[in-house]
């Protein structure tokens, strides 16, 4: 119905929001999808850092050695990639936490996650309830291999200084906790002063 | 199949009201009591002594499968004219309130809606559970119960984050020994109802691209009817036809796209001039846009035995943001009949052109003969989600009778030169980017997949309603595949008069509500519509409800352990019994109003009632009345 008087303006259902993308992959005609993109030589982060055991005098790993292994790798996807304690080079940039803001609009995220980050299709990513992992690391991983009830695997289509900026947003929303507490994130422990929206946390105080 | 005991009352006065007589009686809107405060009400004002409405030519009813006994329910809607009635008598307006919970059985799936319905044949239970979509035989000649055997068909999990809305199944179809349902990743399977067996499966779909499937087959005379769920994922949509015995791919119908995928040719006679032409699939959107427009088919098939025609509806329009899209977009938010055998196009209708709401068109579409204007009309009924009830003739698909069944504020009405909706200008969405407020319905629409239910008896539907209003916000949006195509933001809030649901009684005939029962919670269930002229629902606080066909009295109700989106079903057990099987797992489209104080948690419990007296004593050894039925002292088992 041209009821509206839109003259025709035909948009093909694609908005390419950000040229680098296009050039990258990103954003692609209707025949395709995001999908087959080369990673190439970009899969790892600079920050990666390699997990180290502590001397282990009982046998036994000590304590810490076990959360080494990201949740998400537990349950059998992806690999260990990424150590969950390293910190967003891009955390508190206002710049970048604008243009996250942006990504997670135009590659659709919002549209699950909700435009206030409260859900919808998937999961509340401003709670402290994170299936693996909360930590900055955590949600790149997850953003960057995807997981298994449905979030794509991003990869393969938005290069990493990107997935940054988008965990860079989720954080200034509240929903992560720091990197230094990944730990405690994962075990349920963390206190009403770790994290930016504290909204699950009320009178808990975990003090280690 | 045992015959049960006649509890036919017999000081019943059948008295013979024309349809105008009705009308008249139905003037006056039931004062029902709400769910807080609901038992057994009494019905003031309400008509006294019983009525019978002429005797209703009402086809559907009669439409059985081969080999369905009265108390057998070997699909969703028991009939293929869907009209979910059962013949059963047992069960009346006089005893109803003596129902109580014969047995239960668990599914184990709590984190998804329950939307289906039991289907019941050979003294066995069907069901089939929300994503991972096992299977369940339960044998109904053994006490409470007994499980026969478990499928396990273990769906890819990709499936439950492409889901728009709960990671739903609505049931299956019984077919000359074969179960036969959709998996969430887009299989379609044919299980053996004696054994468990898997028999065949077939992908319809990549999963990965943002397709799903949740409807109910519909299976007739060798093939099997399944579509596509996905509005919201930029799917283009369909309707498969398989082989029932292979699993074989016969032909996809699209629901936009040229006149070769819309399988349209000479045969395509749409009543309205403006649904007239070539490939209006694609001609009426922007260049490709069709692609990604959605128009699946996630919602009921009915089948026209004497025609030999199915009919169907068509989702909402994708993306929702219309501005992205102008044009009528063809053939989406429309109805389909079509060629059960080859399944070519014969009429088409589009509720909501150029779809700015959501108002998808997917609602199941009764088919009933109804006395009109002097003479009998062949007619479908559709209570769309838009908020009007429009009953078509479905032989041409002109529209008969278009008019409101709840609160709508988004058209004035239905032209009757074109059929088409008179929008409030007001109530438009484009041009987006602004917040349009208070449109009503909200995208779930006045009342959305929960099936209506239609009695021959009183020659009424009974429709589960819905009043909840949206302020909406079109937002520009790119097709990425595996990524919701949708491109809007929303709030919802309860309607006019702060009741956000209610179960109604309709004349599809004049347009007329005959009664109605406000309720303090959504209205997301289904409706059962039996011989005995007690009428069932249920609530999504949980309350599970017997109502007086004719009257709309609450006979009975009972609080269930969680929200009620299923509908339910009646069947004949091995004792020549009647029963009521319900589903109470809240989920789906009814989440919307989570936030709402006393919303229930999920649950995945189905509910079977009897009255009292026709209770096993062996599933209650110690109930009052027990016969017989002495308790083993060895293995504890009664």
């Amino acid at each position: 119905m041209s009821a509206h008087g839109r003259n025709g303006r035909a948009r093909a259902g694609i908005v390419c929001a950000l040229a680098t993308l296009v050039a990258l992959g990103g954003c692609r005609g209707d025949s395709q999808d995001v999908r087959g993109a080369a990673v190439g030589d970009r899969t790892l982060p600079q920050q990666q850092t390699k997990v180290v055991l502590a001397a282990d005098t009982t046998g036994l790993p000590n304590e810490g050695a076990l959360a080494h292994v990201a949740i998400g790798d537990l349950a059998g996807i992806g690999n260990n990639t990424l150590d969950a304690k390293v910190a967003n080079p891009y955390a508190n940039d206002m710049a970048a936490i604008k243009a996250g803001h942006e990504l997670f609009v135009n590659m659709n995220c919002a549209a699950c996650h909700g435009y206030d980050l409260k859900g919808g299709m998937g999961p509340d990513l401003t709670d402290t309830y994170w299936r693996y992992g909360g930590s900055p690391a955590d949600i790149y991983k997850s953003i960057f291999e995807g997981r298994p009830e449905g979030m794509p695997a991003w990869g393969r289509s938005i290069p990493p200084e990107y997935i940054w900026k988008i965990v860079a947003y989720i954080q200034a929303k509240g929903g992560a906790y720091p990197a230094a507490l990944a730990d405690r994130g994962r075990q349920g422990d963390l206190g009403d002063d770790d994290t930016t929206s504290g909204s699950t946390l009320k009178g808990r105080n975990n003090v280690h | 199949m045992m015959r049960p005991a006649a509890l036919h009352a017999p000081s019943r006065a059948l008295v013979l009201a024309s349809i105008v007589l009705l009308a008249a009686c139905g003037t006056r809107d039931y004062q029902g009591r709400t769910a807080s405060a609901a038992t057994v009400a009494t019905a003031s004002g309400a008509v006294d002594g019983e009525l019978a409405a002429p005797a209703v030519a009402a086809r559907g009813a009669a439409w059985l499968p081969p080999n369905a006994g009265d108390g057998d329910w070997l699909m969703p809607s028991r009939d293929y004219g869907g009209t979910r009635y059962s013949p059963l008598t047992e069960i009346t307006t006089a005893n109803a309130g003596q129902l109580q919970l014969a047995w239960t059985f668990d599914d184990g799936e709590s984190h998804y809606g329950h939307e289906m319905t039991p289907l019941v044949a050979n003294n066995t239970m069907y069901i089939v559970s929300p994503f991972p979509n096992r299977a369940f035989a339960i044998d109904l000649t053994k006490p409470g119960g007994q499980l026969k055997w478990t499928f396990e068909p273990n769906p890819s999990p990709i499936a439950i984050g492409k889901a728009c809305c709960d990671a739903v199944n609505r049931g299956a179809a019984l077919y000359e020994g074969k179960l036969i349902y959709n998996l969430l990743d887009d299989h379609t399977v044919a299980v053996d109802a004696a054994t468990g067996k898997e028999l065949w499966r077939t992908k319809l779909a990549n999963v990965e691209d943002g397709t799903t499937m949740t409807m109910a087959p519909m299976v007739v005379d060798g093939k099997v009817y399944v579509g596509n769920s996905g509005g919201e994922m930029g799917v283009a949509g369909w309707l498969a036809a398989l082989d029932a015995n292979t699993g074989k791919v016969l032909w996809h119908a699209y629901s936009v796209g040229p006149d070769t995928l819309v399988r349209i040719d000479s045969q395509f006679k749409p009543f309205y001039s403006w649904m007239r032409g070539k490939d209006l699939g694609v001609r009426t959107w922007p260049a490709n846009s069709w692609k990604h427009g959605a128009g699946a088919v996630w919602g009921w098939v009915t089948y026209d035995p004497d025609l030999k025609q199915i009919f169907y509806g068509t989702s909402n329009t994708g993306p929702w943001n219309a501005d992205q899209r102008p044009g009528l977009n063809l053939w989406t938010s429309g109805v389909f009949a079509r060629n059960a055998s080859d399944g070519m196009a014969r009429w088409a209708y589009v509720f909501t052109p150029h779809n700015e709401w959501d108002y998808d068109g997917v609602n199941e579409n009764v088919l009933v003969d109804l006395p009109m204007g002097g003479q009998t009309r062949k007619v479908m009924v559709q209570f769309n989600r838009n908020g009007f009830a429009y009953t078509i003739d479905r032989l041409t698909g002109e529209v008969l009778v278009a008019k409101p069944f709840g609160h709508e504020n988004w058209a004035t009405g239905i032209d009757p030169k074109t059929a088409m909706p008179i929008v409030v200008p007001e109530k438009h969405t484009v041009p987006a980017g602004r917040w349009v407020r208070d449109i009503c319905p909200a995208d779930i629409g006045v009342k959305d997949f929960e099936p209506v239910a239609f009695s021959p008896k009183t020659a009424l539907f009974y429709v589960p309603v819905q009043n909840v209003c949206m302020d909406y916000k079109g937002r520009e949006v790119g097709f990425i595949a595996g990524t919701p195509y949708w491109g809007a933001q929303m709030t919802r809030h309860t309607g006019p008069g702060g009741h956000p649901g209610s179960f109604i009684a309709f004349d599809a005939a004049t347009g007329t509500k005959r009664w109605e029962i406000p309720e303090d919670f959504l209205v997301y269930s289904g409706a059962l519509a039996t011989a005995g002229d007690v009428v069932f629902y249920g609530t999504v606080e949980g309350w599970f409800r017997a109502v007086d066909a004719r009257t709309g009295k609450i006979l009975w109700s009972r609080k269930l352990g969680s929200g009620i989106i299923s509908a339910p079903m009646a069947y004949r057990g091995p004792d020549g019994h009647e029963y009521v099987a319900v589903a109470a797992g809240v989920g789906g489209g009814a989440m919307t109003q989570a936030s709402q104080k006393g919303f229930p948690a999920r649950g995945s419990t189905y509910y079977v009632f009897a009255l009292g007296q026709n209770i096993p004593a062996a599933s209650s050894p110690s109930a009052p009345g027990g016969t017989g039925a002495e308790p083993k002292k060895e293995g504890g088992k009664p």
